[in-house]
């Protein structure tokens, strides 16, 4: 603890309850399983139930101009930091607070926005502390915003979250949405007791197993899922798997509102297997071979749909029987994880078929 | 050694310029054992260019200019209303020859620049002189949210000797009237302008890790022993630097002038030591090759003379292919015909306000200069194409937070004494000859 940091906590300690003081106080048995959780061993290279599963709580939602903002609590994370395929395991440092997670839709359509989410924090004393939250998928939540954040005590604070526009493609129900940047403020109040206690499943013998939790239902905010398979526009052509996700191709015919160009449009949607959670922040690149010859090839279009939310899109000139269709994931989802999801959707296969 | 209120000795020189004031300079001289020369009686061989320091600046073993280590700026407020008079000129230039006569123009001695903002020309009827691109701060990427620096003027102090910049500032303020034992002139420079903001800082192999203690949320032992910059490499190379040439205004009354932008930039350190690995940081702030090859050793002195960023691959390629792109690469693609970079760094880290920060102080011919590299750096046409976020593995984004932007005329010398919008054409003959 470097001088300062003792000193404001140091006045922190007239005024209300000291973190430091309170750890030893509060839920004392439950910081231990969260401030190094274990870790399963012989972790499968696939999404895989983890050792606990942490409780989340809610602080409140608010709009601000078309966009919804969602803020959450839970006790600090231990997550994985993805750059590329390589991962770094961020371990809870001694002086965090708090799991602070935010995630952000379109009022309208209810499609959730991959958009990266800054916050900052202040309190009676001024600013606290600021910071731009990862990208981050986890078991219960699913994709959302979030990081660890240090905070001089329990107590009252302001909080504004800001997004940027949306810096990918959007098929036409969107067009102009999104371009702009948008900020909205909150209140929240910081209370050890509130979030230390929150909930910790122990998954006892599930642990390691292949398989994920529920996603948790929250009310308030849109699910950031995508559709079924059934729920797909189009023909589906395929449905394959990388890395553990779930990769479905559909191709649209006719009048579409994926392209402003004729002809048909190959969608490919990946998603988490079991809660079909969106995988945004990939890039993905498609060939098309016909008779052995590569008659097309691209790269595949992060896009954002009302319908589809995350997907990645291709104009085709044609497509016919028999010709095949290679998707390679050039990246995998550039998104942190938690525990149960760092092993998967690293490595990531092609996925190759040949049209029916 | 211990001062009275317990500051060991090394530590109080590195935040002596935080604290300022009579005391931490009666304190520094005191401690640091360093004869500055004084400056000369005659000023009139001094440049044109109020920006010409490399010449006087110490090299490192490979050429790169050695940034001078201590910092100020100070922002000002003209305290009359409307266009300035001549003895408010003349008062300021006394004034700022005062300091230059107690210091010498080098690097343990003073360096400084006076410079003006698009709201200090716009007390004239007249607007600025074409062929100045000085346009008023605004926000420089689409998830940013700045407050603008309107001062009229900003006074950047700099020197490898704590002492100097404190003494200049207290000489500056009226409060000194010997300096370095060189007698001081009865004006002071707060006469004419009231002070709006101090904004203090350092840089220089060291400096950062003996700093950290002053800031909150510069996670413990993490900022290299050595490293120049909070963020733990070296910045600066002369191959990456634009020279003080390319940034000067060619022509027209201010020719020999530059512009000078100066934003405030909020560091994440936690993020960066706590939260990614050696190979991200090297990714994110050179590229992908970079890290992949090792070619950096510690802060990157081995790097020579460039941040050998030629080998990085193109942008596009590695965003697609390694999902991130680095910040020095993403940059390098503002330069001209002659593959040169667009703007002189003359950055620097601080704690003001016990955060880590950076000033990101650069010149160049032109504002719109900046505005491009600072695009360049935003990548958002790469992340339109890659996996690469708004902000995250697309370089220094995460880590960095603007806080504040201004924007500045640094005019020639012969104008440095709040100028007019419009100059008369010889006006760099004929004010002020010489002292
Ligand atoms: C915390 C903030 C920053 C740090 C720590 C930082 C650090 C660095 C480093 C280490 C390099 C590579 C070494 C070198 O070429 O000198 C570099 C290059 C560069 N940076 Fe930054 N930088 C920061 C912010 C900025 C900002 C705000 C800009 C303005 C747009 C900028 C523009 C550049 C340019 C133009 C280059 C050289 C590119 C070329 O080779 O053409 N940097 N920076």
């Amino acid at each position: 603890m470097n001088r300062r940091t003792f000193l404001k906590q140091g006045t922190a300690l007239s005024g209300g309850l000291v973190l430091s003081g309170c750890l030893g106080r509060l839920g004392f048995e439950t910081q231990s399983a969260w401030r190094d959780p274990p870790l399963v061993e012989d972790r499968p290279d696939a999404v895989y139930y983890p050792a606990i599963i942490e409780g989340m709580g809610m602080y409140g939602t608010t709009t601000a101009g078309d966009l919804g903002f969602a803020l959450m609590h839970s006790f600090p994370h231990r997550f994985w930091n993805l750059t590329g395929s390589r991962k770094t395991k961020v371990i809870v440092q001694s002086d965090d607070s708090v799991h602070l997670m935010a995630s952000v839709w379109d009022t309208e359509t209810e499609t959730i926005l991959p958009v990266d989410v800054s916050v900052e924090i202040s309190n009676s004393d001024g600013r606290v502390s600021s910071t731009n939250l990862w990208p981050m998928i986890s078991p219960n939540m699913g994709f959302h915003y979030g990081d660890n954040i240090a905070l001089p005590g329990e107590g009252k604070y302001d909080v504004t979250l800001q997004v940027g526009p949306l810096q990918t493609a959007r098929t036409s129900p969107f067009d102009g949405r999104f371009t702009e940047g948008q900020a909205a403020t909150m209140q929240f109040t910081f209370d050890t007791a509130e979030t230390y206690n929150l909930e910790i499943r122990r998954l006892g013998e599930k642990a390691g197993i292949r398989g994920t939790v529920d996603l948790m239902e929250m009310e308030m905010i849109p699910e950031p899922v995508v559709p079924t398979k059934s729920e797909l526009p189009g023909r589906l052509l395929h449905e394959g798997k990388s890395g553990d996700a779930t990769i479905l191709v559909a191709l649209v015919d006719g009048d579409h509102r994926f392209s402003d160009s004729d002809g048909p449009f190959l969608i490919v949607s990946p998603r988490t297997p079991y809660n079909r959670v969106m995988l945004p922040r990939m890039a993905l690149s498609a060939t098309l071979n016909r008779g052995g010859d590569a008659i097309a090839q691209g790269t595949l279009q992060a896009s954002l749909d009302p319908d589809l939310g995350s997907f990645y899109g291709m104009g085709l000139d044609e497509l016919e029987t028999d010709d095949t269709v290679r998707i390679t994931v050039e990246t995998p989802p550039q998104l942190a994880r938690h525990d149960g999801y760092e092993t998967a959707f690293l490595d990531m296969e092609p996925i190759e078929f040949t049209v029916e | 050694m211990t001062d009275e209120r317990g500051v060991p000795r090394r530590e109080f020189l590195k935040s002596a310029v935080a604290i300022g004031g009579a005391a931490a300079f009666s304190a520094c001289l005191g401690r640091e054992e360093v004869d500055v020369p004084t400056g000369p009686d005659d000023l009139s061989s001094y440049p044109q260019r109020q920006h010409a320091w490399n010449e006087v600046l110490p090299r490192d073993d490979h050429g790169n200019v050695i940034a001078p280590s201590h910092r100020l700026l100070l922002y000002l407020n003209y305290r009359r209303d409307g266009q300035p008079n001549e003895d408010d000129r003349d008062q300021v230039e006394t004034a700022l020859r005062g300091i230059e006569h107690a210091y010498e123009r080098s690097g343990i001695g003073l360096l400084l620049t006076v410079s003006y903002s698009p709201a200090y020309f716009d007390r004239f009827d007249e607007s600025l002189s074409e062929g100045v691109d000085l346009p008023d701060p605004e926000a420089l990427a689409p998830f940013e949210d700045p407050e603008f620096d309107t001062p009229d003027a900003v006074v950047h102090l700099a020197s490898n000797t704590a002492q100097v910049v404190l003494g200049a500032e207290e000489a500056l303020k009226g409060n000194k009237s010997t300096l370095n034992g060189v007698d001081q002139p009865d004006v002071a420079l707060t006469d004419v302008f009231s002070l709006t903001d101090r904004r203090t800082g350092f840089i220089g192999d060291g400096l950062p890790a003996k700093n950290a203690g002053d800031a909150e949320s510069v996670p413990a032992d993490k900022v290299p022993d050595d490293a120049p910059l909070f963020m733990g490499f070296k910045s600066g190379f002369k191959k990456n630097q634009a020279s003080e040439d390319r940034v000067t205004i060619q022509s027209g009354p201010f020719a020999d002038g530059t512009t000078q932008h100066i934003s405030k930039l909020q560091l994440n350190l936690n993020q960066w030591y706590n939260q990614d690995d050696r190979w991200q940081r090297e990714a994110k702030m050179f590229c992908p090759y970079h890290a992949e090859n090792d070619v950096i050793e510690g802060a990157g002195d081995n790097l020579g003379n460039s941040s050998k960023i030629d080998d990085c691959k193109p942008t596009d390629e590695t965003a697609r292919e390694m999902g991130v792109v680095g910040h020095s690469q993403k940059s390098a693609r503002a330069r001209d015909d002659e593959d040169s970079p667009l703007i002189l760094r003359r950055d620097f880290d601080s704690t003001d306000g016990g955060t880590a920060s950076l000033h990101f102080l650069a010149l160049q011919r032109r504002i719109t200069d900046f505005v491009d590299t600072r695009e360049a750096m935003n990548g958002t046409d790469v992340t339109e194409q890659s996996a690469v976020g708004q902000r995250n593995n697309n370089g220094i984004l995460q880590y960095i937070r603007s806080e504040r932007r201004g924007n500045f005329l640094v005019p020639p010398r012969s104008l440095r004494a709040l100028p007019p919008a419009q100059p008369a054409r010889d006006a760099q003959e004929v004010t002020h000859e010489s002292s």
